[in-house]
């Protein structure tokens, strides 16, 4: 009786960790994330007069992070007189040939004042860094 | 820190697995490979996507907070175009807060003052009309409509191989309850002289191109004689509120079945034309080939002599909203699938479901009718009685029998996509019994 209890005993342990693995394997918890992910700031509600004005505080600027390189100072200022960088940031991969009807259709239909040169030194940023063959960020 | 516990985390697991490695008793070793799942992560979606189709339902951009709305996907800040995320389309109608915003110039108004301001009728008109608000409101029938306003670039970012332009997900769409003033009645308190052919609506968003160019003005025009203008409503409430400034205050055009590039936000000029508008937005901008389901391919329109036409109604469409497989379901339990769906031709008339990848089709009920054009809610219960990976389908057919297809569309404006919606989604096993 004695003599077996004991060559039970190491089992019994091992029972007990299993026990205690058993109670892990159904369930997870306490995992939280690091700080400060994903959270938008909330606004104070706007001061509102009694006249005819109807007004909205300015809507946010979230200009993204531009590729670094050589034609990337002309196309932030050249391109962001008129929108968001973002306009170039949203777009998928685009093959050069369409970066550069981008650019003339700037130019030609909605009228951007680029001089010839610039223009040529943005399309070529854009071809660098937001093409199939090279987009990273 | 976030790395040191995931790594102590998995530490402590393979300890713990080495340790009950001894044992070969059944089921344990399932415990072990459960405990040793790491949890993952949250991971931010990647700011960009292609150029293969983006596979989220939704655009990829960050959450955005604007004024008087709820956080939304930014597209971009300026102008700004923000998509409302999936789960706000499980009602029938979209909230003001969550609807989806799309300007195209830069100078959109932060401030209206109805002091000042005046919706103008002209042109071709005989008694041309200076309106208020209070006009709007006061001197005429309020009209109301339920309504879904669509971008023409709803779901771009689907296109293979990609177009440039808005990278759209599928929430660049909502629905409302407009009322307001029926656009036939302004035109005839305006009275329409003969010979008119077109009506043109002008807003107050500006850009700073060149005078007469599509970066200066947004402008477009319907055809007089274009039955959607019978159902057209000069919209000065949205839901039963004042509209958010960002979806146009204070009154804007709402034209039922066609796409939003027609209804005009902040609209202040209503114009009635004698000869065609010969203007960007209609003779270049928001054009569709003229061929079925405007298709074309890349090739068809290099060789150039594709035929085009400004874009019009919505064809028919429907979503899965929840489920939405962000979360597994357990086995056998009962679900409720759930969704909607509309069509610029009119009422939805019939919703199908299939759960093997649109093999297979059974209806869902349809919820409320709220009118032709308006969202119709669907619903079909499930009970996915195996585990494994599920296809989830949908598809519906208006009133003009009209049904989406299975095939994709292609034209360089990234306008008119309705091929039908699926959405994997995964079952897991709630008893340890049989995977499929």
């Amino acid at each position: 009786m004695r003599k077996s209890f004991s060559a039970l005993f190491p089992t019994a342990g091992l029972v007990l960790i299993a026990a205690g693995t058993a109670g892990f394997a159904q369930f997870q918890s306490g995992s939280y994330g690091s700080t400060n992910t994903n959270s938008l700031k909330q606004t104070v509600p706007p001061q509102l007069s009694q006249d005819g004005n109807f007004s909205v505080a300015p809507f946010p600027s979230l200009a993204p992070e531009l590729a670094e390189g050589e034609g990337e100072v002309q196309t932030q200022s050249f391109c962001a007189a008129c929108h968001s960088t973002r306009y170039i940031t949203m777009q998928p991969p685009l093959p050069a040939a369409a970066w550069d009807a981008e650019v003339n259709k700037m130019i030609k239909t909605f009228g951007a004042p680029i001089p010839d040169a610039t223009a040529k030194r943005i399309i070529s940023y854009l071809q660098q860094h937001y093409t199939p063959e090279n987009r990273k960020q | 820190m976030e790395q040191w516990r995931r790594n102590l985390s998995r530490r402590d697991a393979l300890k713990l697995l080495s340790a009950a490695g001894g044992l070969a008793i059944g089921g344990w070793s399932q415990a072990g490979a459960i405990l040793a799942q790491q949890l993952r992560v949250s991971q931010e979606i990647e700011p960009f996507s292609g150029p293969g189709p983006n596979p989220h339902w939704n655009s990829v951009g960050p959450y955005v907070s604007e004024p008087q709305k709820a956080p939304l996907i930014l597209l971009t800040d300026r102008p700004v175009q923000l998509e409302t995320p999936r789960s706000y389309f499980q009602s029938t109608f979209t909230p003001n807060d969550a609807f989806y915003v799309r300007w195209h110039l830069p100078e959109i108004p932060n401030r209206v003052d109805l002091a000042e301001w005046r919706l103008k009728i002209e042109g071709n008109v005989n008694k041309p009309q200076t309106l208020s608000l209070s006009d709007l409101m006061e001197k005429f029938k309020p009209a109301s409509v339920a309504a879904v306003s669509q971008c023409s670039g709803n779901s771009r970012s689907r296109f293979q191989p990609r177009v440039p332009g808005g990278q759209w997900g599928n929430g660049a769409m909502g629905n409302a309850l407009w009322t307001g003033v029926w656009l036939r009645e302004l035109l005839d308190a305006a009275g329409v002289k003969q010979g008119s052919v077109q009506v043109q609506f002008q807003g107050l968003e500006t850009g700073p191109g060149p005078t007469g160019s599509g970066s200066n003005v947004f402008l477009k025009s319907l055809e007089l004689s274009d039955l959607a203008l019978d159902g057209a409503v000069v919209a000065y409430l949205m839901n039963g509120e004042p509209l958010p400034m960002l979806n146009g205050f204070p009154v804007r055009l709402v034209v039922p079945g066609y796409f939003a590039t027609y209804w005009m936000k902040c609209l202040t000029w209503i114009r009635v034309l004698s000869t065609p508008d010969e203007s960007f937005w209609m003779k270049t901008g928001y054009r569709v080939p003229d061929t079925p389901r405007g298709n074309t391919t890349p090739e068809e329109m290099k060789a150039g002599g594709v035929k085009t036409v400004p874009i019009s109604r919505m064809p028919v469409r429907s979503f899965l909203i929840s489920p939405d497989g962000s979360s597994k379901i357990p086995a056998g339990m009962h679900v409720t699938l759930r969704g909607m769906a509309f069509s610029g031709y009119g009422k939805i008339v019939k919703v199908e479901i299939s759960e093997d990848a649109a093999k297979t089709w059974r209806a869902a009920q349809l919820g409320e009718d709220h009118g032709a054009y308006s969202f119709r809610t669907w619903e079909a219960p499930w009970t996915p009685k195996v585990p494994g990976s599920y296809t989830v389908a949908v598809r519906a057919t208006d009133e003009k029998g009209k049904v989406q297809p299975d095939e994709p569309v292609w034209n360089p404006g990234g306008y008119l996509w309705n091929k039908l919606e699926k959405q994997e989604i995964l079952v897991g096993t709630a008893s340890g019994g049989e995977s499929r």
